[in-house]
């Protein structure tokens, strides 16, 4: 192996991910703790993730171990192969709460719109990286045209927060790639026609209702301001220097909804107090400031789109979930990376980062 | 970090130059851009600006959460956790006219259950059958039932109504059971048991659809299931008040604040007169039948009893499957509010609403019939209630002395189509809205309701049999009163009424002029100053009265030609017995319809349960006087 791959390595990277995997896993032991009289009992979440983190690491070295470049091969058939999987969510797909968003393999199910959302990173990064100039109308719509269809057939399984995502992320790559003047201003007018298309046709009931009660939880404290109240409870009660590992009374009391998934930073905040959410984000921004580094490192436009497309998955997430935890966003059902428990998705947020990894550690290439 | 090298290489087409061939070609060809590639500068910016805006953001509202509000919210959240519990509302009283309760609530103590508090349910499940005496398993079925219609902390009512001895032991060891606790809840309570039974209904707990219909009940509430505590459900369930409970972590309440005040249910005083209920039940002697005493002039109901009864108190305490089987089950139907729930064959009385058609029917009051005792029609033979018959009768005559051949005859000239039509305009096969659950219609026959129903054509004898109130025809006594009441009130058909402050409603008028009106009201006069309803006669007061033995079965007839007597038949086979009669004393009117069921002749057994509801209400005057001067 070429010695130059390994000093290109962004090691500050793959340290600060490690430290936040760890940090998940701790809190997750605490969060699947139930106080009972005769002391803890503790379900086996935090092994669970453990075995998932392992998954990832595989994933990881699988994502770095080629030269990330083939990806642009194959940003077209993965793509078509996410169109099709979404096809098929409605006519085989598993119904899990009154939407349907899962097709079952048998011995494990998968969930077509994240995998559409790589697709649609992939994509963008390839169409985005033909040309160097900053995007006019003809080649900003062609990005829009592309991404409408997946996105279309993720709204309708219901499934609003995926949906965002995928523009979000699109959104960061082409603020980043750069547009001409007047396409910028022209969608920054439309804007609020756009969101108002969103609340009137595109939403469900109950995801109007979570809106609405996001800007007054007080009104239905028993429904749905339930989870709203109890996490900023939760989080409040931590003050300065938390209620310490494993004595979060919100959590261990039950009180707090969905503490081993959407909420597990409420578990984290009541715990460590205003100091450890401070250095968790700290080491968020961190993180978020190393894959940047590798964007501003890239030798070529595909691998620096690409590393920003990964940047703005991470980033949109830990905004979006900390922002609904501590009651800055509406509820919606979006993890937290690396601190909410869940399998699939702590594979994706290691491989993505054996991308990053890959485009850093293969910038020599470019030296000759 | 290296500085970033900006000289680029020159272009290659394969980092892997060395021939993999394929179908992985094009996997394998790696494109490079051969410019000098250099991030966009703004796009650099962007991302650190928006990574500024996280940190920035996240942190101003979490300092704001936990270090400005903190106290606040570990106060909320680490001794005290908030819980509401509702404030129940007095379920609004019922009295009747003259404000008597008849219907209130009193304190009741029960044994609630929050799942969360509690530390081994099983245990807790097992303690409470201790208590109580009610056996573990029923105590789990209602603890498997109930759990999934609270939310989280809210309160599992497990027990009713704890006599007072149990209250004073639970207390006692209650504080070795987190979860459990006593709660107050009022109960409804019917002083009057059987006698407004049926016309108050009762409440019950409510159940699963119930809830579903209506938001503002919760597990645990009790509502109307019947009668009028179903139909003014409403107004008498007042609305719920609500406390904000700071409870600590071993369940105890540590303070409350009131967010809601209790608004307590509408007082409602129905028509009803509870001495006169009284008498009515007491006159009725257990007899199974009902009493009607409306106002023919406001619609106002003055009693209404039904008999046998049951108490409804059980209902409000939660009745038990074996008092209830005995009810559903028993063959005297006590759950059944005869007044309007039973459809009998109206008999003699019936000649009242015939004799009205005739005369709107042009048939003249003079017009005299010869009564042989029977008639007969083809190969049947129809006969007069009186052996040997009744000689010559008129309209008049032949009402007071009930004669039948006089009605078979008269019918047949008219025609069925038009009885169909008279007996319907005076509210016979309609309900007549007096606002309670379940109400009959009735039935009244026509030549389009026989073929449907059994295919066949409608025949002569068919009309023979309706003159005289037999055959098909089926009526509520409710249904006779309000007829009786429109012969007197002017012609107004009259929705009875049972709350006081209801409106007089006219449903209908009556298809009769001044005359008819005057001349059956005459007619009633003669039957009971001398003819079949005598039994009801009295000096003191203007009274009248027909009465009616509705034949159950088609006529039995003993060895020879003789008539089975009552005692002789099977009970279910004997005729009901009928009066209706009004009276008027010192400008008060009353119409009082009388129904024993299975009684026998209207005028032996029917005839004096209305007479000692006349005593009760026109006082005992020298009613033996009276009886003496015949």
């Amino acid at each position: 192996m070429d010695t130059r791959l390994f000093s290109h390595t962004n090691w500050s990277l793959l340290a600060l991910m490690l430290l936040l995997y760890l940090a998940g896993m701790v809190n997750l032991y605490s969060a699947s703790g139930t106080r009972l009289d005769s002391g803890m009992s503790f379900s086996g979440f935090y092994q669970r993730q453990m075995v998932w983190g392992v998954c990832g690491l595989c994933g990881m070295m699988v994502a770095m171990s080629f030269d990330y470049r083939r990806l642009r091969n194959l940003a077209w058939p993965f793509f078509f192969i996410s169109l099709i999987l979404l096809l098929l969510v409605p006519v085989a797909g598993k119904t899990i709460y009154g939407a349907k968003r899962w097709l079952s393999l048998g011995f494990m199910s998968i969930q077509p719109s994240e995998i559409a959302k790589l697709a649609v990173l992939l994509i963008a990064a390839r169409i985005l990286s033909r040309e160097a100039k900053p995007l006019g109308w003809k080649n900003f719509l062609s990005v829009i045209a592309v991404v409408t269809l997946p996105c279309c057939l993720v709204i309708l399984q219901p499934d609003l927060g995926t949906t965002l995502m995928i523009l979000l992320i699109l959104a960061g790559m082409v603020l980043f790639h750069g547009l001409r003047g007047y396409v910028f201003k022209t969608c920054l007018l439309l804007a609020p026609c756009a969101a108002a298309l969103m609340w009137f046709v595109g939403m469900h009931d109950y995801q109007r209702q979570r809106i609405l009660t996001f800007l007054n939880p007080g009104n239905d404290p028993r429904g749905t301001g339930y989870h709203i109240l109890q996490s900023r409870i939760a989080i409040g009660s931590g003050q300065l220097w938390g209620k310490g590992f494993t004595e979060g009374t919100q959590s261990q009391l039950r009180f707090l909804p969905e503490r081993h998934s959407d909420f597990a930073v409420a578990v984290f905040g009541e715990e460590w107090g205003f100091v450890g959410c401070l250095i968790l984000i700290t080491l968020f921004c961190l993180f978020l400031l190393a894959i940047f580094s590798t964007a501003s490192q890239a030798k070529d436009r595909f691998g620096s789109l690409l590393v920003v497309g990964v940047f703005f998955y991470f980033f949109w997430q830990i905004f979006i979930n900390i922002g609904m935890v501590i009651g800055l966003m509406p509820v919606v059902g979006i993890p937290l990376p690396f601190i909410s428990y869940g399998g699939s998705a702590t594979v994706l947020n290691f491989t993505l980062i054996g991308i990053v990894l890959n485009v850093s550690m293969r910038r020599f290439m470019f030296k000759g | 970090m290296k500085p970033p090298h900006n000289t680029a290489v020159p272009a290659r087409t394969d980092a892997y130059p060395h021939g993999r061939r394929g179908l992985f070609r094009s996997w394998l060809k790696i494109q490079v851009e051969n410019e000098r590639y250099q991030p966009p500068h703004n796009g650099l910016i962007i991302l650190q600006v928006f990574i500024g805006i996280l940190f920035f953001v996240l942190v101003t509202r979490l300092w704001y959460l936990q270090i400005q509000r903190g106290e606040e919210f570990a106060r909320l959240s680490l001794e005290n956790r908030l819980r509401q519990e509702h404030i129940f509302a007095p379920r609004g009283r019922i009295m009747d006219m003259a404000g008597k309760t008849i219907a209130d609530n009193r304190t009741a103590y029960g044994l609630s259950l929050v799942r969360e508090d509690c530390r081994d349910i099983p245990a807790t499940l097992t303690q409470i059958s201790v208590w109580s005496g009610i056996p573990v398993s029923q105590i789990w079925e209602k603890y498997q039932q109930d759990r999934f219609k609270v939310k989280s902390f809210e309160p599992i009512l497990m027990l009713t109504d704890i006599s007072f001895e149990l209250l004073a032991r639970i207390e006692s060891e209650i504080f070795a059971w987190p979860g459990l606790e006593i709660v107050v809840r009022t109960k409804r309570n019917y002083p009057e048991k059987d006698i407004f039974a049926h016309v108050l209904g009762y409440v019950a707990e409510v159940n699963e659809k119930e809830m579903e219909d209506d938001p503002a009940l919760a597990a645990g509430d009790f509502v109307g299931k019947a009668g009028l505590e179903l139909e003014l459900e409403k107004q008498l369930r007042g609305q719920k008040g609500l406390f904000d409970v700071e409870v600590d972590a071993h369940g105890r309440a540590l303070g409350r604040v009131l967010k809601k005040e209790p608004r307590s249910g509408h007082e409602t005083n129905l028509s009803l007169d509870l001495s006169l209920q009284r008498a009515a039940w007491e006159a009725l002697g257990g007899e199974a039948g009902c009493v009607v005493v409306m106002e023919p002039d406001s619609g106002k109901l003055r009693a209404l009893v039904t008999s046998p009864a049951y108490d409804n108190n059980l209902f409000a305490a939660g009745i038990s499957r074996r008092d209830w089987e005995a009810l559903r089950t028993s063959n005297r139907f006590p759950l059944q509010n005869r007044v309007i729930q039973s459809v009998y064959p109206p008999g003699s009385v019936w000649k009242l609403v015939m004799a009205a058609m005739f005369l709107e029917h042009g048939i003249s009051p003079r017009e005299n019939v010869f009564c042989p005792g029977q008639v007969k029609l083809g190969g049947q033979i129809f006969r007069c209630w009186k052996q040997g018959g009744h000689g010559n009768v008129n309209m008049e005559s032949a009402l007071v002395v009930s004669c039948d051949v006089y009605f078979y005859l008269m019918a047949e000239k008219v025609g069925i189509d038009k009885i169909e039509a008279y007996a319907k305009a005076c509210g016979f096969g309609r309900a007549t809205g007096i606002g309670l659950p379940h109400e009959r219609t009735g039935l009244v026959p026509s030549r389009a309701w026989k073929r449907r129903r059994f295919g066949q054509p409608w025949v002569r004898g068919d009309t023979y049999n309706i003159s005289i109130g037999q055959g098909y025809t089926l009526v509520t006594p409710l249904q006779v009163a309000v007829y009786v009441s429109a012969l007197l009130n002017g012609g107004d058909l009259l929705k009875p009424r049972l709350v006081e402050e209801d409106e007089r409603l006219v449903t209908g008028k009556l298809p009769a002029g001044a005359g008819t009106r005057d001349f059956i009201v005459k007619a009633m006069r003669l039957a009971a100053s001398g003819g079949t309803a005598r039994v009801v006669a009295r000096k003191d007061a203007d009274m009248g009265g027909k009465t009616g033995t509705a034949q159950v079965v088609k006529l039995k007839m003993a060895a020879g030609d003789r008539r089975l007597r009552t005692a002789e038949m099977e009970y279910a086979q004997r005729d009901h017995a009928w009066i209706v009669t009004w009276g008027a004393k010192d400008g008060k009117r009353y119409v009082i319809v009388v129904m024993v069921e299975h009684g026998g002749g209207g005028s032996s057994v029917a005839g004096p349960v209305a007479r000692k509801i006349y005593d009760h209400l026109f006082g005992p005057e020298a009613a033996l006087a009276a009886r003496a001067a015949q």
